[in-house]
């Protein structure tokens, strides 16, 4: 009985939130389909993803190829199935170094403002003058070309975001009583900073959280799409592209529309649920509705 | 407002401007040149190849000015800048301006129409869906865009050569601007389009059309993705906004309201489409590497993958320029929008 009930509590709030926001709720559902393609794809996937079927070579897709095979004679269903597992890879991570370190940047130069709220403007008109994934080429391609190496410079170019947001954060509820009350008390500066403001702020950020994880996908593909950062044949979904564009004119296309197709899924899923998240985190959004 | 005024209120605005711009051109080269260099394997390594003895890896070092301290080559570099010397590229040897300028022209050929149609399209479907908030037309376009932004420009590219190319075969070869069959014309401005007209071949003219199509399209279509998105907010805050409310109960008719919409959106709609038209060189810059394109874009990646260290400079540093010279035209068009911003 007590199940029953809340199974349709469960029921009852999913419909609402489909009526507050479709958006996140058909964004969180193919972001959870990606999760388990990463999860699961070994399980799934017919062959390895690098193994080589020398007796097939750019074949047309078919019931023993779903997706057709590239032309080293490798599976491109399942190598666009382990794909996720580059895409959880990266996307996960590098929100972690945008989080970690832009919300501390922002917390201070929120609240004490003065040159490191300065510097941090500036570095963010820069970064806005400029196309990002051009800096992302630009210093991959000059530091090395590894997996960690684009999380971390992915993550470093996008943490003034998070900086930005959570800064003016702080700055909006830095002279409320409830800080001025925990200074009083004889706080230490990185309590208030963590324990009192870091809770209050951290909604905005989270709010974009999603919508930066697919600009990390993005930027980490249109990489090794041109050639820098992960290579084939490591079965990342822009390397496999890139496998693919040479086929194009004679018109072996699905080596490179199989992993296009799984990168837009991936890409709109994480774009629908940061959309979705600001409508309903957004109070000026809600009184439309 | 007397036209005086307004010359002197231009004249500032060019002022702040460039005062504001001298800086982050600087840090942009500053940020470009310590992550590229710091990052760097030895270049003279490379440039040398396999069999070069200890003394002349010196030389080139020397040559190169690479055996001083980081400093002063930012120094150097930056002086060199300000007189319009880009430096020599570390790969053909030629000054890098001379490389850049002829092809600044092809990747202009393919930006400019791209964002003239693709920010006319997507404003105005941005504010249409504005004016139909919640409707099917809305949720729709607002569907529509966010998918334009979840595609890899380049991805988009490939497939459309592969349909419209190999199989419908309307497309032009994506080999270039121009045919490998016809003649281009004469070199006056660079533009295959502007000089096949100036030159009266209208072969010519019509072959580069054709080459333009698809490119443009397909560039068009990823620009206006994120500025229906934007707009549609920006109209949005617009209509909700107190003067539109009191407008609308004035009785003014419907034709009156959505001319008042449209101005007051304009401005704010023109300053995001200038931050938009600098990240727009990431996607020309792939578009151009499929299609072959030859333009700066192309040269600029290539110079990348290559570790041409002076010819990535001049890249980062033309961009950089770029999107300084469009914030400055925005921000004249916005003065001339919008009078309040005069005072």
């Amino acid at each position: 009985m007590a199940i029953a009930i809340s199974e349709i509590r469960a029921g009852d709030r999913l419909a609402r939130l489909w009526r507050r926001s479709s958006s996140f709720v058909v964004g969180s559902a193919l972001v959870a389909l990606l999760v388990l393609t990463a999860l699961l794809c070994g399980f799934v996937s017919p062959y390895g993803p690098t193994q080589v079927l020398p007796n097939a070579i750019l074949q047309t897709p078919s019931a023993a190829h779903w997706f057709g095979t590239d032309g080293n004679g490798m599976d491109v269903f399942t190598r666009v199935l382990y794909g996720a597992r580059y895409a959880i890879a990266i996307a996960l991570p590098s929100a972690f170094v945008m989080v970690a370190v832009g919300v501390p940047l922002g917390l201070i130069a929120g609240y004490y403002g003065g040159v490191v709220d300065e510097v941090l403007t500036r570095m963010l008109d820069v970064l806005r003058a400029f196309p990002s994934i051009i800096l992302a080429l630009a210093v991959v391609s000059a530091t090395g070309q590894s997996l960690i190496n684009v999380v971390v410079v992915i993550g470093l170019i996008d943490a003034p975001i998070f900086a930005r947001v959570v800064r003016s954060e702080v700055i909006s509820i830095r002279r409320s009583d409830f800080v001025a009350s925990a200074v009083v008390t004889g706080n230490p500066t990185w309590r208030i900073l963590f324990v009192h403001l870091l809770p209050n702020t951290i909604k905005g950020a989270a709010a974009l959280l999603p919508l930066r994880m697919a600009w990390a996908l993005r930027v980490s593909a249109t990489l090794a799409f041109v050639g820098v950062g992960i290579q084939a044949p490591e079965p990342e979904w822009g390397a496999l592209i890139r496998q693919g564009a040479e086929y194009i004119i004679s018109g072996q296309h699905w080596v490179a529309m199989f992993p296009g197709i799984a990168l837009v899924i991936a890409v709109f899923g994480f774009n629908l649920m940061g959309d979705g998240l600001q409508e309903l985190t957004d109070p000026r959004l809600d009184v439309k509705k | 407002m007397t036209g005086n005024s307004v010359i002197l209120a231009v004249a500032r605005a060019i002022l702040t401007r460039l005062l504001v711009a001298i800086p982050m051109l600087l840090g942009v080269i500053l940020v470009t040149f310590l992550l590229i260099r710091i990052g760097t394997r030895d270049a003279s390594l490379m440039l040398a190849g396999p069999f070069a003895d200890a003394a002349m890896l010196e030389r080139i070092r020397s040559n190169l000015g690479l055996d001083r301290p980081i400093y002063e080559q930012f120094f150097i570099y930056v002086g060199h800048l300000a007189q319009g010397d880009f430096g020599l590229s570390w790969i053909s040897g030629r000054p890098v301006i001379d490389e850049i300028r002829p092809r600044l022209v092809a990747t202009m050929e393919l930006l400019l129409p791209a964002f003239a149609i693709g920010g006319f399209a997507g404003a105005s479907l941005g504010i249409a869906s504005a004016f139909r908030y919640g409707s099917r037309f809305d949720h729709t376009s607002r569907f529509l865009s966010l998918l334009g932004f979840s595609v890899p420009t380049y991805w988009i590219g490939l497939m459309a050569i592969f349909l419209f190319y190999s199989v419908l075969g309307i497309a032009a070869a994506p080999m270039g601007r121009i045919g490998m069959a016809s003649f281009p014309p004469p070199p006056v401005t660079g533009s295959v389009l502007i000089d096949g007209a100036l030159a009266g071949d209208w072969e010519a003219v019509v072959d580069a059309l054709h080459h333009l199509a698809l490119p443009v399209t397909i560039l068009a279509i990823i620009i206006a993705a994120p500025i229906l998105k934007h707009s549609r907010i920006i109209a949005l805050d617009v209509i909700n906004s107190d003067y539109v409310s009191y407008a609308r109960s004035c009785g003014l008719p419907p034709r009156i309201i959505r001319q008042i919409v449209v101005r007051n959106s304009l401005a704010p709609i023109l300053t995001l489409a200038g931050s938009e038209l600098t990240g727009t060189l990431a996607a020309v810059s792939l578009l151009e590497l499929i299609f072959a394109w030859g333009g700066f874009g192309q040269w600029g990646l290539n110079a990348i993958l290559s570790g041409d260290f002076a010819a990535v400079q001049g890249y980062v540093a033309v961009i950089a320029l770029f999107s300084i010279a469009v914030f400055l035209v925005i921000d004249l068009l916005v003065l001339w929008l919008e009078p309040r911003t005069r005072s």
